[in-house]
């Protein structure tokens, strides 16, 4: 059989104390426990200012449509150019055989 | 007690799960990242505060977190750490940064009781109350700082052991070590 070790029961006593609950512990961590039942009391939550919360989502929102904007340019340009190289190669081809098309009557008269 | 429960807890496996599809839709468009800031404001804010014990230096650090989070977002992925992990690990560097300026500066703030507002109405109770707080933050502030940092993590931001081992760079188990240490530590200096 598997003993606990004093950290893990102490780390669920402490997630009891959390959730509200009291836990009921041994003489060992009797005094751990009050000192995370004080801790629980004084370390309360603390929101940040509201102004300061609205400036910083502003900042965000900023900061987020920049990132988008810059994402959507991108791909624009990543559409643009294998447009561009489509292009390119196309013509290139049409080119090539526009320059064969020639060579090859002329071999086939000479037949 | 209802208090407590209504504070970030712990939950170790559905808290990851939750962030996820937020986490997809930021990565797939910045402006969506305003649900995981919602998310995560006060969190982030209270970690920086308790362990700054400055509003202003807080909301410099929050600000921060939060930018070079919504930077890095692309990179975030589902690999073992949950993105609260990931997000407290960019607050605990930003701290760290802060900390280290501040040392350059030398002006360490004095924890007190802050400015908060008690809920006792009670004079008595009031005095006894930011003197109580005086002290608990004063230990606070005297322990080492990866033992501080495990107990801001577990008692204001609500993280499990295994969230905070990712934070730190640690094992669950090294986690829980450094909360039974923190504890013990707390304890001798508390004690009358």
């Amino acid at each position: 059989m598997t003993t606990r070790s004093t950290p893990e029961r102490l780390d669920e006593a402490v997630e009891n104390l959390l959730a509200g609950e009291r836990p009921a512990v041994d003489a060992e961590l009797r005094p751990l426990t009050r000192v995370a039942d004080l801790l629980a009391d004084v370390l309360r939550p603390m929101p940040p200012g509201p102004r300061f919360e609205a400036d910083l989502g502003r900042r965000l929102a900023v900061d987020g449509g920049r990132r988008r904007l810059t994402h959507g340019r991108l791909l624009a340009a990543g559409a643009l150019s294998s447009a561009a190289v489509g292009v390119t190669v196309t013509a290139w081809a049409m080119w090539r055989s526009s320059r064969r098309a020639p060579a090859l009557s002329h071999r086939l008269l000479q037949r | 007690m209802t208090r407590r429960a209504e504070r970030a807890p712990a939950t170790p496996t559905d808290e990851r799960d939750a962030d996820l599809p937020a986490v997809r839709a930021a990565q797939a468009d910045p402006a969506a990242f305003d649900v995981l800031y919602r998310r995560y404001l006060d969190r982030v804010y209270g970690y920086a505060f308790y362990a700054l014990g400055d509003h202003h230096d807080a909301e410099d650090a929050t600000e921060r977190t939060f930018l070079a989070a919504l930077a890095a977002l692309p990179s975030f992925r589902d690999e073992g750490a949950s993105f609260r992990a990931w997000l407290f690990r960019i607050a605990r560097n930003t701290v760290s940064n802060a900390r280290r300026t501040r040392w350059r500066r030398r002006t360490e703030p004095m924890p007190d009781g802050f400015d908060r507002p008690a809920p006792d109405a009670d004079p008595a109770g009031l005095v006894a109350r930011a003197e109580e707080t005086r002290r608990v933050l004063r230990a606070l502030a005297e322990l080492p700082d990866e033992r501080r940092q495990v107990v801001i993590l577990r008692f204001v931001d609500g993280l499990s052991s295994r969230e905070i081992g990712e934070v730190l760079d640690r094992s669950p188990g090294a986690a829980r070590v450094l909360l039974h240490r923190a504890l013990r530590d707390l304890e001798a200096r508390l004690r009358p």
